[in-house]
Formats: C-alpha cells, sequence, structure tokens
C-alpha cells in the first residue's frame, strides 16, 4: 500500500470533514494554515479515516511516530522541542517545507506542520500495519 | 432553569454504559406545543440529555477531572416527539473512550417506541476546572445516581396535560432575525447570544458557553421558516440532523450568523445546509433532513417569530 493509493479517498474525506470542495485540497496543503482546520477537525479526521479505512489510528498516533526510538524526555522538555526531538520530527516529517520548523517549537505546535500528504502516509502506515499483523497472526 | 436533563441514573457501567430516565412535565422549562397544543420536550434536548447522560458515565470513569463538550455528531435521528406525561428511558454506550476524547451511541425511547437516536457522537474531553468546581458536579452526579431496576418494567403512567397551561414557544430557542433570504434557495439568520439566558447557569457557572443542543434546536426550527419562505407545497417535517461539528465555543455577546442553503430537493425530501459563524469564523455544520412521509415531527406553534425584511 503507498500513498497513490489512498490519496484520492483522503483527500475527499479531508474535503468533507472541513466543509470544502474537493478540488481545494492537495497534497502539500497544511490543515490549519491552507485549509481552516480546527482542532476539532482533526479528531473527526482520525475517526472519518478509521471508519472507511478500517483501521485503528491511536489518538497522539502521529506524534507518536514522529518521536520514533526517542523517549519522551529526549523528544521534548517541559512542552518544548529538544534539538533531538526537531530532527525526528523533520525527519518523520519530511514531506513539511523546512522553513515551516521553527526554533524553539512547542509540542502543541505540531499539528499546525501536518499536511495532506501527512494523512496519507498515517493512514497508509496503519493499513500496512494491520496487514502485518494479519500475517503474524496467520 | 436548570440545563441539567437527566432525572436519574439506573444503571451504569463506567466507561461501557449507562440508563437513566427523564420525565417530561408540565414543570420542564424547555417545552414546544405541536399543531394541535399538546406540549412536547424540545427535541434537540432529547439529544442533550442522551449527551448528558454519557456525560456522567465519562466524568465518573475519570473521576471528575475531565468531561466532554460537544463536538462531531454523524447523525442524530427524529422519530417522534416526547410529551408532557411521558418518561423518557435514555441508554448511552459508550465505543471508544481515553484522556482525549469519548466516542458514544444513544437511543431514547418512550415504552417500546424509539423516539431519538444519536449515532457517532465524538466529544473531546477537557479539563473540569475550566468550567465547574468538581465538588459542584460530583454532588450533582449522587443526586442523581440512584441505581434501580433496567429496563423499565412498570408501565409508564398517562398523564394529560393541563390545557390551561399558558407555556409559549421558547424565543431563546429561535433565530431573532432573518436577514436575508432568496425563497427556496438560501436564508442567512442572525442570534445575539446574552448571558441572561437561563442555561449559562449550569452550562457552565465558570465558562459559560452555548449549548450545542440550543444552536441545534434554533437550526431546526429555521428549517420550518426557510420552507415556509419558499412557499413549497410540501409539507416538509424535519427527519434527521446529521454530520453536525460544533468548532469553536459561543459565547456570551456573541453574535451568531447562520447560512442555510439548499443542497437536495424534491417532492419527498429537502436537505438543507447550515454554516454558523461568529465573526466570519466557522464556528458549526450541520446537514438537515426533511421529508414528507416520516412520523410527525410537526412544526412548532412558534407563530411569526422572525422580522419581515
Amino acid at each position: 500500500m503507498n500513498i497513490a493509493e489512498v490519496e484520492a479517498k483522503v483527500k475527499e474525506i479531508i474535503a468533507n470533514v472541513l466543509v470544502i470542495e474537493k478540488e481545494e485540497v492537495a497534497l502539500n496543503h497544511r490543515l490549519i494554515a491552507d485549509l481552516g482546520a480546527e482542532s476539532i477537525d482533526f479528531l473527526d479526521l482520525v475517526f472519518q479515516l478509521e471508519k472507511e479505512f478500517a483501521i485503528k489510528i491511536p489518538r497522539g498516533q502521529l506524534e507518536k511516530n514522529a518521536r520514533g526510538n526517542l523517549s519522551q524526555e529526549e523528544f521534548e522538555t517541559a512542552g518544548t522541542l529538544t534539538t533531538q526531538g526537531m530532527q525526528a520530527l523533520q525527519q518523520y516529517l519530511n514531506e513539511v517545507p523546512a522553513q515551516y520548523f521553527k526554533a524553539n517549537m512547542k509540542v502543541s505546535e505540531i499539528p499546525a506542520l501536518f499536511t495532506v500528504e501527512t494523512f496519507c502516509k498515517l493512514v497508509v502506515s496503519a493499513l500496512n500495519e494491520q496487514k502485518l499483523c494479519e500475517e503474524v497472526s496467520a | 432553569m436548570r440545563f441539567l436533563f437527566v432525572d436519574r441514573i439506573l444503571k451504569l457501567i463506567p466507561g461501557q454504559e449507562v440508563f437513566g430516565i427523564k420525565h417530561v412535565t408540565e414543570e420542564d422549562s424547555y417545552l414546544n406545543r405541536d399543531e394541535y397544543g399538546k406540549l412536547y420536550f424540545v427535541p434537540s434536548l432529547i439529544g442533550e440529555t442522551l449527551g448528558q447522560l454519557a456525560a456522567w458515565n465519562v466524568m465518573l470513569s475519570n473521576n471528575f477531572t475531565l468531561r466532554p463538550v460537544a463536538g462531531v455528531v454523524a447523525q442524530a435521528k427524529l422519530y417522534r416527539h416526547a410529551y408532557v406525561g411521558e418518561t423518557i428511558a435514555l441508554e448511552a454506550f459508550i465505543d471508544c473512550l481515553d484522556t482525549t476524547a469519548v466516542q458514544y451511541n444513544g437511543i431514547a425511547r418512550v415504552g417500546n417506541t424509539i423516539i431519538f437516536t444519536v449515532s457517532g457522537a465524538l466529544g473531546p474531553l477537557l479539563p473540569m476546572s475550566e468550567f465547574i468546581n468538581a465538588s459542584e458536579v460530583r454532588e450533582q452526579f449522587a443526586a442523581i445516581n440512584r441505581p434501580g431496576e433496567w429496563p423499565i418494567s412498570n408501565p409508564l403512567i398517562d398523564i394529560p396535560p393541563s390545557i390551561s397551561n399558558p407555556q409559549l414557544p421558547n424565543p431563546m430557542l429561535h433565530f431573532e432575525q432573518v436577514i436575508a433570504c432568496q425563497p427556496a434557495i438560501t436564508l442567512t439568520a442572525a442570534k445575539r447570544i446574552t448571558k441572561a439566558a437561563p442555561y449559562f447557569l449550569d452550562h457552565f457557572p465558570k465558562k459559560p458557553v452555548l449549548p450545542m443542543t440550543i444552536l441545534l434546536e434554533c437550526k431546526l426550527n429555521l428549517a420550518y421558516e426557510f420552507a415556509m419562505r419558499a412557499g413549497f407545497n410540501r409539507n416538509y417535517k424535519v427527519s434527521e440532523l446529521r454530520n453536525i461539528k460544533m468548532s469553536s465555543f459561543i459565547h456570551p455577546g456573541d453574535v451568531v450568523l447562520c447560512h442555510v442553503k439548499v443542497t437536495a430537493h424534491n417532492d419527498n425530501i429537502l436537505v438543507l445546509h447550515y454554516r454558523a459563524e461568529v465573526n466570519g469564523k466557522r464556528v458549526c455544520v450541520l446537514e438537515l433532513e426533511m421529508t414528507t412521509n416520516n412520523d410527525p415531527l410537526s412544526r412548532p406553534a412558534a407563530g411569526e417569530r422572525y422580522d419581515q425584511n
């Protein structure tokens, strides 16, 4: 499974959630700054993606994915990303242009970076993980 | 006038399910009259009551540290009114609960008849301390948590409402003014939110915000206004609200502008899209369906509530 396979459906769901036209949604758009998403929209979006793709996306999964192998303390201190944390985040969100990562970024500001592609990646990773679990248990 | 609607919690399994009742009586503050003059409990507030029932479960589960607030509702279906003299049996089932949000479904019945359902409700959890003292909520919970037999087995007593009740439809459940209208195409209405509204006492003492269900009821009533102004030759009744999303709190002092437009229309169905804004920012969207062949949810006897333009 790859991004191209889920892109159309993810765009459609994002358009529905944000009550905008599908044509207004591009892969590189940031949900908050470019498409006007509010925090409740993220909750709704994850719920809709779970339903459509029959996957489970635990809340905070994107941050968890970004953190990778780093511990919480290595990733952030008092709500602010560490240097290591920022590197990990940039590596994970490699679809986001570098200029959007600012110094001393707070964890609470991470969602402002999420693009349409970020959610495509999230779906692909959940689908692949699910497939892997099915294969292991078979 | 309180904004707490569950009369009694009969059974509660934390994080899973909760059952309760609400009696609809003449003492209720939020009543409307149907076209035959019978008093009924405002439909959107049946949804509010189910939401409050689920919220009691959630708040107990997290030891009253977090409370759910209105977020997203995939579908709310209205089957029939709950009239004065009837008792609503309430059930809420929690699909998913963590420290950030709750996802639940709810069913309201009168006797064996389903009168209202809520599906796919998703509410973010916020710190209790922002809204109300935890001790006050605990006391409110203790007052209504009286476990008992479920399902209710005793026959419900039909108490006819007194015909002399002079209660009029509640102005707080309507938009104040229609400010633009292209009949059968679009309509824009306005409502100023005043701190004097009685629901702010409970919703919430430390942070007054407009209950989503009050806004929904205003929108439901606006649908009848839209249909009336359109001059359709069909008698449409509201049957469903869906894809409801509240994206921001509405505070006292705000002015809500609500834009309505038709997205589908034929002899049997009328679908309206609503977008409510405060200062140009989206606060609540939904889709409302009216049909001609459902059980009657008649137009509230609101009279001419809107200024003509």
